[in-house]
């Protein structure tokens, strides 16, 4: 390959469509998981309003029962996969590095890829829509419903398909978030130093990494058992449609925590910024965030109380579903000792920061009630169940979330949101909120069961179901107003400054939109909340900080190169699991089109793993004096290839030990001792 | 209604705490407001209890029997529990929100707490033993609903779950090994404990009928069962609960409870031949000739396990015109047909064998069946043809 990259060499717009897309800078592929993540979740809105107007009336006929069944299952799918995680994951992407005060990621590249990937498989999923074939199994799919004989059209093919793209981008994020909070702290900043949302993120990735091997067997199994005569979940095959439940569950609990935990972690950032007082019992929320990653392994056969698995399996999985109550009540109580003795700022951000706690009390408070397994066998499947994720998916992840929009926009953009029209936004969707899901309790109770596109009037369901359906209104127009504002704001001259709300974070003491480099100089941590520190000492010392960081020349850092490769990987990707939806039906060569996909990507790899540094860099035109931070380890020596170019393996030595390290060390991880700057500027490639 | 009814109330307390220490023009402002608070929070638990309507037919409330009954008592202890712990918790997070606002000057920061171990270890530890508490609890009624009380006299049905209906066999409903067969109508006797097996041919389904049992699946390849018993006579309203399909939502089916010596009468009386009026007699010979109505359906007892496979094999191997139909012996004595989702009259009858499609979407009969497979779904059989058929139909009894 080493010809190939020698002619093709690395892009370097820095602006334009090319420089978006071969960008491998954290900030804008932030940015691009955001407003891709926003536009499927316009989406997955417009399939709740199907469903809401369908339900509207008892006896309705608006749509099919196959159009309904469509629409629930891409509604729940697009909102799980395709918007709560990648907003997430947008934050992550935005937020991390600055606030561990790194230049970048771990892996830059595998960054950009992790972005083309879930863009890809999110258009997989809903390309599905234009064959009319979009899947209609439900969100979780599941056996032997989703076998041939009952769902013969491709839809659950698309599905499965789209949902194992996805865990690729999942997991490759995941591990680039992992190596990135684990080793690319600013010196100083030790675990317990990180902010709320960082670590939040290190749990969160984690259990991606554990969770989607999980998932991705059973969607791998049940590939097979639709293409190629498998028996996995085939009753009359000597399969177990159970096994797919297990399998589903067990990634699915620990993924509610993946969907819950990096908003929990937003609001831990909010809620003192607005209260000007730190996190009441910080090591305890921290600890609780822990505590609920590993206990959501062991609870996930709450979702199967009514499969039949005996008494003594429910009853383990009924104390250990009650138990990890325990750590979530902690933490809202810590929310709370937070905002106690605090001056409050009611900002937007501060509103949804607000109203995620108090929503998430009441999809707390449900979800000890379907621990219950007795009085859980009457609510399970029914709009209880529906009521209760959407408290904790939209009160909750959801309002975390735009708590996070309202309260980093003005960093990533340089200004500010409306705060006017945000607090309208706010009341409209706690009200809106309110108005469609709780209802949702007593329909269940009163014995609606889920998923039915429609249901007779002799049940006595007809005036909560119009009451739900007319609260998606309110949340219609919230979300409109929130389109907006984005557009008012969009179009005004900066006015944010660098800090608007004196926010205890690292990322607040640069300026905003952030410098390509993040940090001109990389900040020494002393302690929780550094910004916070520092702000205040100089404010005791009489000259207030009013200015963000000064910004530098960009050329005198050296920052990852752009590059091609990982869209390339992508595509293939993309065409490798899309191919598996055309049967040539011939005999030996049923499926060609994976392995061109295959192909791709494979070129893609072997091209990123060769790939020269940009060309500026390449010659040694560094400017190290200014690239240096605190406490950068010596580069002992660059190999160089025989072929040219620089190998990425950069060999460091610790001044103080004098013990050979990985590149990616920022500190001395044997001695910890001071270490002098480097001779050549880090090289962060992925 | 939703949260609101929940805010009023814990408003009115908060903000009548608030007004013990505040300035008198405060107290004044709330006092006049105080009036329809009340009457806000009055409304809401009107509402509240309202909502749960206990009357409604598939309601969890207004139970019957002993295991809909202790799963009701778990959740409605479980109820007020949330409710006290909502309105505390709430209540304290309104109270800190509306108390610690930041006020016009305060330039000073506020007292940078970190944290307060004491406090911390009790709101950990308050909860965990309200938990266990409740755990065991639910343990225990775990337990005690598995299996009918020991030594009760039990009647046994197997229900068999269907893409779209229910079926149920019962292999001795009269104590003398009487075996029927029937569909989506479940007969059974009061007071008396009932041993449901569970079964399914196909997909996973989940039987329900709120007022008697909580849900138990219907899985392949598993042998579950729940019971349950009914202490009043009257009609029950279930519903699949577990998505299968186009039509899980038109799932439903019926469990009328007799008095002993009625379902005594019907389990003796029951697929004794019919009395077929000339036309009727007609009709027969459409539903085993020219409607083909036979292949799937029964109307004459219970299937041989023969007949049943074959089925379900035809089923399974697709365009062979083959499903599992409802079992029709004693079809005119039901009060709904369909899985229990229309009256069984002559008119709603009538439409369904025209043109079952338009009466619920999806079904396999529409689907499956030679007659219907005509460009507009409409039976291919004559007029007089149907009207002898649906003749034949309502003389099953």
């Amino acid at each position: 390959m080493a010809t190939l990259t020698d002619v093709i060499d690395r892009p370097t717009s820095q602006s334009g469509l090319w420089s978006w897309i071969t960008t491998v800078d954290h900030k804008r592929i932030g940015v691009l998981y955001g407003v891709t993540a926003f536009i499927f979740l316009l989406l997955g809105g417009v399939e709740a309003g199907v469903i809401r107007l369908q339900l509207a009336v008892p006896d309705n006929t608006l749509v099919d029962p196959d159009t309904f069944n469509q629409m629930f299952t891409m509604h729940g799918t697009t909102m799980i996969f395709l918007v709560i995680m990648p907003l997430s994951a947008s934050f992550f992407n935005f937020v991390i590095p600055l606030a561990i005060g790194a230049r970048d990621v771990a892996f830059p590249r595998l960054n950009a890829f992790s972005y083309w990937v879930f863009l890809f498989g999110g258009l997989l999923l809903n390309a599905s829509f234009l064959t009319n074939q979009a899947p209609d199994a439900g969100w979780f799919s599941y056996a032997n419903l989703t076998e041939k004989p009952f769902s013969a059209n491709q839809g659950l093919d698309y599905w499965a398909l789209g949902l194992q793209v996805l865990g690729v981008s999942s997991l490759a994020a995941a591990f680039n978030f992992v190596v990135t909070i684990v080793n690319l702290r600013a010196p100083g900043m030790s675990l317990m130093r990180m902010p709320l949302f960082v670590w939040m993120t290190l749990v969160t990735s984690i259990l991606l990494v554990l969770a989607f091997p999980v998932i991705t067997v059973g969607l791998i199994e049940l590939t097979f058992d639709r293409n190629f005569g498998t028996n996995f979940f085939v009753p009359e095959g000597g399969g177990d449609p159970i096994l797919w439940q297990h399998l589903f569950w067990v990634f699915g609990h620990p993924e509610v925590y993946i969907l819950i935990l990096p908003a929990m972690g937003i609001v831990s950032e909010v809620l003192p910024t607005f209260s000007r007082k730190p996190l009441f019992g910080y090591p305890v929320v921290v600890f609780s965030g822990v505590v609920i990653g590993i206990m959501g392994w062991a609870v996930w056969s709450h979702h199967m109380f009514t499969v039949g698995l005996g008494p003594v399996a429910v009853s383990v999985f009924m104390i250990t579903t009650m138990l990890i109550a325990v750590p979530t009540g902690v933490k809202i109580f810590n929310w709370i000792g937070t905002l106690w003795g605090g001056q409050i700022d009611l900002k937007t951000a501060m509103l949804f920061a607000l109203g995620f706690v108090a929503l998430f009390i009441v999809g707390g408070l449900s979800g000890v009630s379907h621990a219950v397994a007795p009085s859980d066998n009457q609510q399970q499947d029914t709009y209880y169940i529906v009521a209760h994720i959407h408290y904790v998916l939209f009160g909750g992840a959801l309002f975390g979330i735009f708590a996070g929009v309202y309260y980093w926009f003005p960093k990533v953009t340089g200004k500010l949101l409306h705060e006017g029209l945000g607090k309208l936004h706010f009341w409209l969707y706690f009200i809106g909120m309110n108005v469609t899901f709780f209802p949702m309790h007593y329909l269940g109770l009163n014995g609606m069961p889920r998923r039915i596109y429609t249901y007779a009037s002799e049940f006595g369901w007809d005036g909560l179901n119009l009451l739900a359906s007319l609260g998606y209104l309110v949340l219609f127009v919230g979300t409109l107003l929130f389109i907006v504002n984005l557009m008012i704001s969009l179009r005004k001259e900066p006015d944010a400054g660098h800090d608007p709300w004196d926010a205890p974070g690292l990322e607040w003491k640069i300026a905003s939109p952030p410098p390509v480099y993040n940090f001109a100089k990389i900040p020494q941590v002393e302690g929780l909340d550094q910004y916070w520190i520092e702000k205040r000492r100089a404010e005791a010392e009489g000259h207030p900080i009013t200015e963000p960081e000064a910004l530098v020349d960009p050329s005198t850092i050296h920052m990852p190169s752009p590059s091609y490769w990982p869209l390339v990987t992508a595509i293939g990707v993309l065409i490798l699991a899309a191919g598996m939806l055309v049967d040539t039906g011939w005999d030996y060569i049923r499926f060609p089109i994976p392995f061109i996909g295959g192909l791709i990507s494979f070129i893609g790899i072997v091209a990123w793993a060769n790939e020269p540094p940009a060309k500026e860099h390449a010659g040694g035109d560094h400017h190290p004096e200014a690239a240096h931070g605190g406490g950068h380890l010596a580069v002992a020596a660059v190999a160089e290839h025989p072929g040219g170019g620089a190998t990425h393996s950069v060999r460091l030595l610790c001044s103080n030990c004098n013990n050979q390290l990985s590149s990616n060390f920022r500190f001395c991880p044997y001695c910890g001792g001071a270490v002098e700057d480097p001779a050549e500027p880090h090289h962060q490639e992925g | 209604m939703g949260l609101l009814p929940f805010r009023g109330e814990e408003s009115r307390t908060q903000r009548a705490r608030d007004k013990k220490g505040n300035t008198t023009h405060m107290s004044k402002r709330l006092s006049i407001s105080r009036k329809h608070l009340l009457l806000l929070g009055l409304t809401a638990i009107l509402l509240l209890v309202m909502a749960c309507a206990p009357d409604a037919k598939q309601s969890t409330f207004g139970t019957s029997g002993p295991v809909a009954e202790k799963q009701l008592l778990l959740f409605n202890v479980l109820l007020w529990v949330m409710v006290a712990v909502f309105i505390l918790v709430e209540g304290v997070l309104l109270y800190a929100v509306i108390k610690f606002r930041r006020r016009p000057g305060q330039t000073e920061l506020p007292p940078q707490t970190h944290g307060h171990t004491a406090l911390e270890i009790t709101w950990t530890i308050i909860p965990t033993i309200l938990i266990l508490g409740l755990g065991i609890w639910s343990t225990i009624t775990l337990f005690e609903l598995d299996q009918p009380p020991a030594g009760a006299d039990t009647l046994e049905v197997t229900a068999v779950g269907h893409q779209w209906w229910w079926e149920f066999e019962y292999p001795d409903a009269d104590g003398n090994g009487k075996r029927i067969t029937t569909a989506n109508e479940l007969r059974i006797p009061v007071d008396k404990a009932i041993r449901i097996n569970l079964r399914s041919d196909d997909i996973i389904h989940s039987f329900w009928v709120p007022k008697l049992a909580g849900k138990v699946d219907v899985v392949p390849t598993r042998e579950n069962y729940m019971w349950f018993q009914a202490d009043e006579t009257g009609i029950f309203y279930g519903q699949c609960a577990e998505f299968c399909g186009t039509a899980h939502a038109q799932m439903r089916f019926l469990v009328q409870v007799l008095p002993q010596e009625d379902y005594l009468a019907w389990a003796e009386g029951f697929g004794e031949a019919p009395v077929l009026s000339a036309q009727a007699q007609a009709g027969q010979t459409v539903f085993n000739g020219t409607g083909g109505c036979v292949v799937c359906h029964t109307a004459n007892g219970s299937d041989s396990d023969a007949v049943v496979a074959g089925r379900v094999q035809g089923f399974m191997t697709s365009d062979t015109g083959i499903a599992p139909g409802p079992n029709l012996t004693d079809l005119a004595t039901r009060v709904r047909f369909g899985a229990g989702i229309v009256d069984l009259n002559r008119q709603n009858l009538r439409q369904w064998l025209r043109d079952p499609e338009t009466v619920k979407p999806g079904n396999y009969m529409s689907e499956r069946a030679a007659i219907y497979q005509t460009a507009d779904g409409r039976a291919s059989l004559s007029e007089s043809d149907i009207s002898s058929l649906l003749e034949y139909l309502l003389s099953l009894k």
